[in-house]
């Protein structure tokens, strides 16, 4: 079931350019996650991939057959959606039993199916309810076994544990990646979440205005960003990144200044992930001084929130490693192969 | 603070409930006395009840086929306007299409031009096909002013239920069709009683229409009323025996369907 998008556009009637000539390949069994702020487009390929919505152009393939204008019924998909959408006048039980009644699954089969996606759910004791007596948890794990029962060569999924608190949320995730493991079925996940899409994605699709920005595995993503937009759309806290320009190999940026490796001279953005910065409390070869402006504990972690020539940083160390108070003197050791360069016009990664 | 809140809003309540009710009463009453007793000079409250009415009136008047035209009308016009009505009012909510809104409002404004300037053209039209005189000509008349108002209210019903359970049954296999048949329906089943239930209502007290198109067999029970004020008299105590027999079937409806219908009337008419 590999899927295709190839140069899809989908312009809304209100004008709204959601998808601008999109084009995304991936392979049968894969766990593709579609990340992106709101209104990059995320939701709405999902929903084309998934017949729901038409695009304005461009088509669809899926092994290799060209599905852009079937009907939802005829992609052999399932889907689960953000608020669920379970029929509350349905059972637990009927309401997991419908695709497979609908699709014409001999009666016979019927029941050991549901109970079977039932127990691998652990829903199987509330199956008699209705789905108003559930709770978002259960209601979660329902709309997740409708969705799979009848196992459809690709399961979509669009933002399905933002209804979720925390803990539930992470809970669920582990599963969502148990699931994938066992039933080696397509999943295509939406969400804005980035660490949901680092967890749970074997490839990610990072969009940006309608259009994919990058499609790569989660380490590439996080050490290879594609463009200044991925860089600092990954991670949390963000990646630091300064504007200035390369001269006789050092980058400066007002009186910040960093060698760095490359030669061609002239204006660049350079990224820094705020965990690969390594604070020390006294001057050494190469580090940059800069002044302890915020400090925030986060266990087992510290976040210091640093003023380096003017220009804000923000450092990640443990927070058995070093003590410092505000106001201090610091300095940064930035090593060199953890640093990205962007082109400053384009937001592209500089190879 | 509080209490004497209360107290003013129950006071309130009791006022609207006796001006209310009294008539109503009054009504039970009459059905109840001699023809003496209704047509004393001065209100008589105690006095010994009777029965006669009821059979004069249903048997040897031979009123009670009137009940089952009035019943015949009533149903019929609302499960036909039920039948156009619901899957356009599915449409109206669910789908797009140029002019909707205009269109939504056309089904309004044939609601607009009093009900006596419609009565004549409708009068000729259904001499002209032959249907004078027929509960059929009544069942169509009534179902004109039921289809807006099942139109209007299933919108909002509709436009109730989340749009991703349409989606989620054309993935589970659905055709659009199949997602309205067999989801939305049954979801929308309280809202189409709640409509169905004012629907009979407005049709069962219709008495403009049903006067001018029937007059024989197929009149309704409001249109048998007048009939009982005769050059001798109005034969007050079997009017009110009708009248009471004519109630019923409202108050027992409303009671069964209220909480809905205040919901229907509320919600589901404004949202649209």
């Amino acid at each position: 079931m590999g899927v295709a998008f190839k140069d899809v556009t989908k312009v809304f009637a209100d004008g709204t350019v959601a998808l601008d000539r999109f084009s995304l390949d991936f392979e049968a069994g894969e766990f593709v996650v579609l990340l992106g702020p709101s209104g990059s487009g995320k939701t709405t390929a999902c929903r084309i991939l998934a017949g729901l919505e038409q695009a304005s152009s461009g088509t669809i393939e899926v092994a290799g057959r060209d599905v852009t204008n079937l009907p939802p019924r005829d992609r052999d998909m399932s889907m689960v959606f953000q608020n669920y959408a379970l029929y509350s006048h349905k059972s637990v039980y009927d309401n997991i039993a419908y695709p497979l009644r609908v699709r014409r699954v001999p009666k016979a089969e019927v029941d050991g199916k549901v109970q079977a996606v039932a127990r691998l759910l652990q829903i199987d004791d509330v199956l008699r309810r209705r789905p108003r007596q559930l709770s978002g948890g259960q209601a979660q794990r329902v709309a997740v076994a409708r969705a799979l029962v009848w196992r459809p060569g690709i399961c979509l999924m669009d933002e399905p544990l933002s209804n979720l608190d925390a803990i539930l949320r992470l809970q669920t995730r582990t599963e969502l990646k148990r699931l994938h493991n066992e039933l080696k079925t397509t999943f295509v996940f939406v969400t804005h979440d980035q660490e949901e899409a680092m967890t749970l994605g074997t490839r990610i699709a990072v969009l940006n205005q309608g259009r994919l920005v990058q499609f790569e595995a989660p380490r590439e993503i996080y050490h290879r960003p594609a463009s200044r937009f991925v860089a600092e759309f990954i991670g949390r806290p963000a990646m630091n990144t300064l504007d200035g320009r390369i001269d006789d190999g050092v980058f400066r940026a007002g009186d910040f200044a960093l060698p760095v490796a490359r030669r061609d001279a002239g204006p660049a953005v350079l990224g820094i992930r705020p965990e690969h910065i390594v604070p020390h409390l006294s001057a050494r070869d190469g580090a940059v001084p800069c002044r302890l402006d915020v400090l925030e504990l986060v266990e087992p972690d510290v976040l210091l929130f640093v003023d380096c020539g003017g220009h804000p940083l923000v450092v990640r160390s443990k927070a058995d490693s070093i003590e410092p108070t505000e106001g201090q003197e610091l300095f940064l050791e930035i090593p060199a192969d953890q640093v990205h360069l962007f082109d400053p016009d384009t937001g592209k990664r500089r190879p | 603070m509080k209490r004497t809140w209360r107290i003013v809003a129950i006071g309130a309540l009791v006022v609207v409930l006796v001006i209310a009710l009294t008539p109503y009463l009054w009504l039970v009453m009459t059905s109840l006395k001699s023809r003496l007793d209704a047509l004393a000079d001065t209100p008589v409250w105690a006095f010994t009840p009777t029965l006669e009415h009821y059979p004069k009136v249903f048997l040897d008047k031979e009123y009670l086929p009137l009940v089952v035209n009035s019943l015949v009308v009533a149903c019929a016009s609302t499960v036909l306007s039920l039948l156009i009505g619901v899957p356009a009012a599915y449409v109206f909510a669910r789908h797009d299409f140029r002019g909707k809104e205009d269109l939504f409002f056309f089904f309004l404004t044939t609601r607009m031009a009093p009900p006596i300037s419609v009565v004549v053209p409708m009068f000729l039209l259904f001499g002209f096909v032959g249907l004078i005189d027929t509960r059929a000509s009544v069942i169509l008349a009534h179902s004109t002013f039921n289809l807006s108002l099942v139109v209007w209210m299933m919108r909002g019903f509709f436009a109730d239920i989340p749009r991703e359970v349409d989606e989620a049954g054309q993935m589970d296999g659905l055709t659009r069709a199949g997602t309205f048949l067999h989801l939305l329906l049954p979801l929308a089943a309280p809202g189409i009683a709640a409509t169905a239930v004012l629907c009979f209502i407005l049709s069962w007290n219709e008495f403009l229409y049903a006067l001018i198109l029937v007059a024989f067999e197929s009149r309704t029970l409001t249109v048998g009323i007048p009939g009982l004020v005769t050059p001798h008299g109005t034969l007050w105590g079997q009017v009110a025996a009708v009248a009471v027999v004519a109630t019923l079937p409202i108050i027992v409806f409303t009671f069964l369907v209220q909480r809905h219908l205040v919901r229907g009337l509320t919600f589901g008419a404004v949202k649209g």
